[in-house]
């Protein structure tokens, strides 16, 4: 390795796993002999605030921080959160980054009624233009493809791991120590998997984009009642889908509630009076029920 | 002896400057030296169509009292130097959310519990950072009872017109000293309003700039509807961590004092104009020095006073003013030397800053300032 | 309520500032929904309605109604709205807090509260956990549980925030679940409606930080559980049952105490002084 420190940037919001990968990156590079600093800024454990760790590693480390246009690796667990840190990353620099969107707090710029999140509207291709090395992963996709969107921090630390071209032996007792015992398994599935994604690219390019989400879907009207749901707003809690009396709820391919079998749905409002991120209304067209 | 001139005691007179500036709620816990004000206004506030409470604790005192204001009614509280310590989290709230309040510090011997019924200057530094993190703040220091009326009421004023907190910082010396106070300057003393939003509320924007630095505040009820919050917020009232909208907003906020110090200044000086060696106190103190001053004057030495009437912010220009001529400042307080550090930061580099402290519970006699100034013109 | 039209949750919000912060799963949602819910059935107009909050998870909700609203220091929304209710009794004044807001830092502010009446209404969103700092232990977190600051469970007993309102002297005691929301929000409604000190106490869950640590399973899990283990008998004669536990509590409205109101006698006082100076 050469005198010069690398800089690994890891930005998220919160509750995906900033903290955990840049952990494991720092045990890894501890092992290994090398000076590490990691500085972080975190504690809204709250979803939606941005979390963001600097590691920094090599012969010797002075700056716990790293500099705009500094980053040798930028990795964003969050696409958006990625696009507002580009400016760290160097020119020959690799940008690996989840193509998931998660709006955080800080993006809502606008906040008229009615206008979009001000969530970049940069496709992964545009973006991926301007960058030397890039690399955009489906990584949210593969760990429910693994049964667990949770571990897709794990994916994003394989592709790193394969990034930085270290062996995996090094990262996986590492990794293995730092994840619930219970989900050991999943999480070295998921870091093979990001790892092989990289290694299946001997060039990096872009990944198809994710599928742009509807702000507002309707149903169509069933039994004259119709479901209106806010799709920006739900989160995936599941909470409709236990509690709906019919099982008509399902959450669908991007963790959003869908009615699944319109037929069945009675429009008692039991998901609108759960859903505890007011994303479904229940229109029955003025024919109201008791409460 | 007519109803307008009265013989009031220190505490007193800061009830009746309160009530005469418009307060109409107060809420406060017991504290030595600064009951009497409590139970003056629990006298006096039902009579005028306000509310006295007395809080389960100092801490809520000052909740409560920003609640009234909010709701717009002109609040204060008072207290000592231990309660002063608990409210500051919340006074900190005050100041950056841009309530005005005012709270009286009668301050008694420290640190902790100390000499509950002894005087102190000790909360000099407290008044002005006592809260954490950056804040604006105005503490007013009189040194008469008539003075504590008349400031008492001023505080009122500018915490309205400013938005923000208005510390009264007194000793227990001139707390529960009687004085004959003229309360006709009460007729003439003019009551400053907060500006309250009276647009549309589809334009108005609680924390927008404005021609002077404050920002015009909505009543609830009257169609606004608005956000208030301890987190860094825009001109929107949301919180906000942008650091563009952390520094405009820090920026007003920090600023807008600067922008009418002749409005918020205010000094008493004796002799400055030639003295060589000035005297800077206050409170009781500057009573004291004022004596001295006169009697060193007698004695041929060209001694002067300085006392800050406001002291946060300090006033420096009319200090620079005041010490540009002099060899020597001597800054007596009753305490281990705080107004000095302030001091020594503005005084002009011809002049060497010396202190003179006492923190033993006793107020500083005329003559131990006289002794000092001769004992440092002969070195000199 | 809004010219008699149905309760629609989109006319109380400052839509602009959704979706909201909480977690996935997260009750305070629901009870935010409830209280919103009560407060248009109540007929509190929104420029009529203040809505104060402390610190936290809770604390943050404030923000997300469009009202008067005040997000004020940690456990200091009690003191605040004792303030402004004083100052405009014509204002409903609501206090929305958690249960660290409102038992620990504030727990003395509570007290108080209940002794004096004030004509408040109190809303504690109940999860057992302090989440918004990552999950340390709070004074209802259930013995045994594992916090962040608990590694070998808890060694505290709950506090019952209820039993502690009543006996302090407040004119109303409730406690619901969000499993039933129409429920909550009735419980809520009598509260708005008792002229006094009313509070209310919502068993919440923290699925992502508190129930993930204890593996209690999905927020629907969380809400089922505590429902099955909901004894809704009357407070008063709970009598010897076993001592309070998070998860054995009876709900509804528990007590009530019909005192004189404190505002009213502040005014009274301040009416028979009048121009006696």
């Amino acid at each position: 390795m050469s005198d010069r420190p690398t800089n690994v940037l890891i930005v998220g919001v919160g509750g995906q796993g900033v903290i955990l990968v840049s952990k494991v990156l720092t045990e890894v590079c501890q092992a290994r002999g090398l000076a590490v600093k990691q500085s972080e800024v975190h504690g809204m454990a709250k979803r939606g605030g941005a979390v963001f760790s600097h590691v920094r590693f090599g012969r010797e480390i002075w700056s716990p921080t790293i500099a705009q246009g500094e980053a040798d690796v930028l990795l964003a667990l969050e696409w958006a959160e990625g696009l507002r840190w580009l400016g760290h990353l160097s020119r020959a620099g690799t940008l690996i980054a989840d193509t998931r969107r998660i709006v955080p707090l800080a993006a809502c710029l606008d906040r008229s009624w009615g206008a979009q999140p001000a969530y970049p509207r940069r496709s992964p291709e545009d973006l991926l233009a301007g960058i030397a090395n890039g690399f955009a992963i489906d990584a949210t996709g593969i760990a429910m493809d693994l049964g667990n969107a949770r571990v897709a921090n794990t994916v994003v630390l394989g592709a790193l791991s394969a990034v930085l071209g270290q062996p995996a032996e090094d990262w996986q007792p590492v990794l293995a120590r730092n994840v619930p015992p219970k989900t050991v398994e999943v999480n070295h599935a998921a870091f093979a998997r990001g790892r092989a994604w990289i290694e299946s690219r001997p060039e990096p390019r872009p990944a198809a984009s994710p599928p742009a989400r509807q702000p507002v879907g309707a149903t169509a009207p069933m039994n004259g009642v119709r479901l209106v749901i806010t799709e920006s707003w739900c989160k995936g809690c599941d909470i409709c889908v236990k509690m709906c009396p019919e099982r008509c709820l399902a959450l669908n391919g991007a963790q959003v509630v869908e009615l699944s079998d319109a037929g069945a749905c009675t429009g008692c409002r039991v998901c609108e009076w759960l859903c505890p991120d007011f994303a479904i209304t229940v229109d029955r067209g003025g024919q109201e029920p008791r409460a | 002896m007519s109803v307008q001139v009265r013989n009031l005691q220190g505490n007193e007179a800061c009830a009746l400057g309160a009530i005469a500036a418009g307060c109409r709620f107060y809420a406060g816990y017991p504290i030595t030296p600064s009951s009497e004000i409590a139970e003056r206004m629990a006298e006096a506030l039902p009579k005028v169509g306000g509310a006295f409470v007395q809080m389960e604790d100092e801490i809520a005192s000052i909740a409560a009292v920003l609640g009234a204001e909010v709701g717009g009614t002109k609040a204060m509280t008072a207290t000592s130097g231990p309660g002063f310590s608990l409210k500051q989290e919340v006074l900190g709230f005050a100041a950056a959310a841009e309530i005005p309040c005012v709270v009286v510090n009668v301050m008694r011997g420290g640190p902790s519990t100390g000499m509950p019924t002894r005087p102190s200057q000790g909360d000099m530094m407290q008044a002005r950072w006592g809260t954490h993190g950056d804040h604006p703040v105005i503490a007013l220091a009189p040194a008469s009872v008539s003075e504590v009326y008349t400031q008492t009421a001023r505080a009122f004023n500018l915490s309205e017109r400013f938005r923000i907190p208005a510390v009264v910082l007194y000793d227990e010396v001139i707390g529960h000293l009687q004085e004959t106070v003229d309360l006709r300057e009460s007729a003439t003393l003019e009551l400053a309003e907060r500006k309250w939003a009276r647009g549309s509320p589809a334009t108005h924007l609680p924390y927008a700039e404005t021609d002077d630095g404050v920002p015009v505040m909505s009543r609830p009820g009257d169609g606004h509807r608005d956000h208030m919050t301890g987190l860094t917020h825009g001109e929107d009232g949301f919180p906000t961590q942008n650091p563009e909208a952390v520094t405009r907003a820090m920026d007003r906020l920090l600023g807008k004092l600067e922008r009418d110090r002749d409005a918020i200044d205010a000094v008493d000086m004796l002799a400055c104009e030639d003295a060589d060696i000035v005297v800077v106190a206050c409170g009781i103190v500057a009573r004291a020095a004022r004596r001295a001053v006169r009697d060193l004057r007698a004695e041929g030495l060209a001694a002067g006073l300085f006392r800050p009437i406001t002291l946060w912010p300090f006033p420096e220009q009319a200090f620079a003013r005041a010490a540009e001529a002099a060899k020597i400042v001597l800054v007596a307080e009753m305490n281990a030397g705080q107004l000095r550090l302030e001091v020594e930061r503005l005084c002009p580099p011809g002049a060497r800053v010396v202190g003179l402290g006492r923190i033993d519970g006793t107020p500083i006699a005329p003559a131990e300032i006289r002794a000092k100034v001769q004992e440092l013109t002969q070195d000199a | 309520m809004l010219d008699g039209r149905p309760f629609d949750i989109l006319d109380y919000l400052r839509r602009d500032l959704m979706p909201h912060f909480l977690c996935p799963g997260c009750g305070h949602g629901i009870a935010l929904r409830a209280l919103l819910w009560a407060v248009h059935e109540t007929g509190i107009a929104k420029d009529r309605l203040a809505v104060i909050s402390g610190i936290g998870c809770a604390g943050r909700l404030a923000a997300y109604i469009d009202a008067n609203t005040f997000h004020v220091p940690h456990g200091r929304a009690l003191p605040f709205a004792t303030g402004l209710k004083i100052a405009r009794p014509d204002l409903a004044v609501v206090v929305l807090t958690g249960d660290g807001d409102c038992l620990a830092i504030g727990g003395n502010h509570l007290i108080h509260a209940c002794r004096r009446n004030l004509d408040l209404t109190c809303v504690m969103l109940n999860n057992e956990v302090y989440g918004m700092t990552g999950g340390q232990v709070s004074p209802t977190t259930g013995a045994g549980r594992l916090t962040t600051t608990t590694p070998q469970g808890n060694r505290e007993p709950a506090f019952d925030a209820c039993g502690l309102a009543e006996a302090a002297g407040a004119g109303l005691v409730g406690r619901e679940l969000t499993l039933h929301p129409p429920t909550l929000k009735n419980v809520i409604k009598e509260g708005l409606a008792h002229p006094g000190f009313s509070f209310i106490e919502v068993m919440s869950d923290c699925t992502e930080i508190f129930g993930r640590k204890n593996e209690m399973g999905s927020s629907g899990e969380m809400i089922l559980s505590q429902a099955s283990a909901m004894r809704p008998t009357s407070y008063g004669s709970r009598g010897a049952t076993a001592p309070f536990h998070p998860n054995a509590f009876p709900t509804g409205v528990l007590a009530r105490n019909e005192r004189p109101e404190y505002g009213a006698h502040l005014r009274a006082a301040s009416a028979s002084d009048d121009g006696h100076d």
